[in-house]
């Protein structure tokens, strides 16, 4: 570590003399690394926008418990009072059988004229519950339905379970694309340091024979490697970051803001860590990979 | 200096390159090894700088069993060592001072001025200061032998090793080579040469060490290249 830091002025001095060297290569291949991501970067949006959405519509859904008809008074507050027992409840209204016929009314306008030819009502009363935890909603659901005086428990399942299908494809696929991505830019780097190893691989034999330890001798091309990850990174985290700003911009323009999209800031802030830190690594990964076979001497 | 004992090396599982080697050199020596192609003579080299590693037996040199050497600790064991080869392997981009405070630089010295001194000191001794801001393709042959040389000493070391150090020049050239190998020996550092040169050997009367098959064949205190035919 202090041979590190004694000759770290050096190692800066090294590198930068082979970007220059080889800056025509070095170009490329931040471009080529720019390029892989923000293919990256857009999917990571799209996987966690895409989960945001679905945990905020799981939030936002109530659970229907349709009660049997003919109960008595006492029994329809006997289900109250145990609903009213569940965890995590944070709703709780109750609507019965003539409140449910009026509303049924107002929903069907001007056909509601179809629902005289009815005999009686047929609508079933029923609780209206809202949770606070998605998943304390599908436990109440499962619980609730064993109730004698329950008809029927709905929730919007069937939409939550949709979404969660289409997340999930879009998160597998997104996760195969990422390792894909990241194996090629691997590749990009670790044959641009190629290059710059193998121009160099005398200096480097002399090196191991006059006594230069192994990290000395690496850390210039690490810290090529890094530095082209890094400014590949960094350049695809700002377009995106643009473009994200923009795209909320525009979403809100045409009146799309019930999306809930994730906000820009601190979201943006956090891809953009998190691919810098994977430029960063793979840079030097693919560093490290390239100058393995001229280091044993 | 450097002890050698039934010392073993293997290029593959069938081929053996050395075999029971033992050999003893004391410091101040100026020892040739000899013998043809093929014989084991780079492998003996390449053993006392641990780029291979004999199987059996031990290497022991200035008080270091090489052949035990954890790999960390093989670079600063080279530092105490000192390489010259036939090919010069001088870096073409770099001026002669360049090439030797490069040695110096990669193995952690950082003042200017200590730099400047340690690289005039080796210049002066092998009679090229005035070359310093030359290029090696500006040089004659057996000027960049000389630089070479200068970067083999520029660490001070103890033992100086040379393969074939005048295979690539022409006899009047390699006997002024020859030269600076003498003079550097009388300076009190052990040299361990490797050549094909009869004539250079028997000129120089010094202890003569033949290999062939992979192993010693003989070892003569004051000898000449032919003496074990």
């Amino acid at each position: 570590m202090t041979c590190m830091l004694n000759s770290f002025g050096y190692f800066l001095r090294e590198t930068a003399h082979s970007l220059i060297h080889n800056k025509f290569m070095a170009i490329a291949s931040v471009l080529t690394v720019t390029l892989s991501m923000f293919i990256l970067g857009v999917f990571l949006a799209v996987v966690l926008n895409m989960n945001h959405m679905a945990g905020y519509l799981e939030s936002q859904v109530e659970m229907s418990v349709y009660l049997k008809d003919g109960l008595t008074t006492e029994q329809v507050m006997g289900v109250g009072q145990r609903l009213k027992a569940l965890p995590d409840l944070s709703d709780l209204s109750f609507t019965n059988k003539d409140q449910a016929m009026e509303e049924f009314r107002e929903r069907l306008g001007d056909q509601a004229a179809i629902l005289d030819a009815v005999n009686g009502n047929p609508l079933p009363s029923s609780y209206r519950l809202s949770f606070s935890r998605p998943d304390s909603l599908k436990e109440a659901a499962a619980q609730v339905s064993q109730y004698a005086e329950v008809e029927s428990v709905q929730y919007g399942q069937d939409i939550i379970e949709q979404l969660y299908k289409v997340s999930q494809a879009i998160r597998v696929s997104g996760i195969i694309l990422i390792v894909f991505l990241a194996g090629a830019e691997l590749f990009i780097i670790s044959n641009t340091i190629r290059l710059t190893v193998f121009a160099r691989r005398r200096e480097i034999q002399i090196m191991k024979y006059v006594g230069a330890t192994n990290g000395f001798i690496r850390w210039p091309f690490l810290f090529e490697g890094m530095i082209i990850g890094l400014v590949g990174s960094g350049i695809a985290s700002a377009v995106l970051w643009e473009l994200y700003k923009v795209m909320l911009n525009e979403a809100a323009a045409a009146g799309l803001l019930f999306i809930p999209f994730i906000g820009i800031y601190p979201f943006m802030l956090h891809v953009t860590l998190l691919l810098l830190g994977a430029g960063i690594l793979i840079g030097m990964l693919g560093s490290a990979i390239s100058i393995r076979k001229y280091m044993k001497v | 200096m450097i002890t050698l004992e039934h010392v073993y090396i293997e290029y593959t599982k069938t081929k053996i390159a050395l075999r029971d080697i033992n050999i003893h050199v004391d410091k101040g020596e100026f020892v040739f090894i000899v013998g043809p192609s093929g014989a084991g003579k780079s492998t003996f080299i390449k053993m006392l700088t641990h780029e291979l590693v004999p199987y059996k037996g031990s290497v022991i040199v200035n008080g270091v069993e090489v052949n035990k050497l954890k790999k960390s600790k093989v670079p600063y064991y080279r530092r105490k060592l000192g390489i010259v080869f036939q090919d010069f392997r001088l870096l073409q981009e770099k001026t002669v001072f360049e090439n030797i405070a490069f040695v110096l630089r990669v193995t952690g010295v950082r003042g200017k001025k200590e730099i400047r001194e340690k690289v005039n000191r080796v210049l002066d001794l092998v009679n090229l200061r005035n070359k310093a801001n030359a290029y090696p393709a500006q040089l004659s042959g057996g000027e960049q032998q000389r630089v070479a040389i200068a970067r083999a000493l520029v660490n001070r070391p103890t033992l100086l090793i040379a393969d074939e150090p005048t295979g690539n020049l022409d006899p009047a050239t390699s006997e002024e080579i020859m030269d600076l190998f003498n003079n550097i020996n009388h300076m009190g550092t052990t040299i361990i040469m490797v050549t094909h040169n009869k004539d250079l050997v028997n000129a120089m009367h010094k202890r003569v060490v033949s290999i062939e098959d992979g192993h010693i064949v003989s070892d003569v205190k004051k000898g000449g290249y032919d003496l074990h035919a």
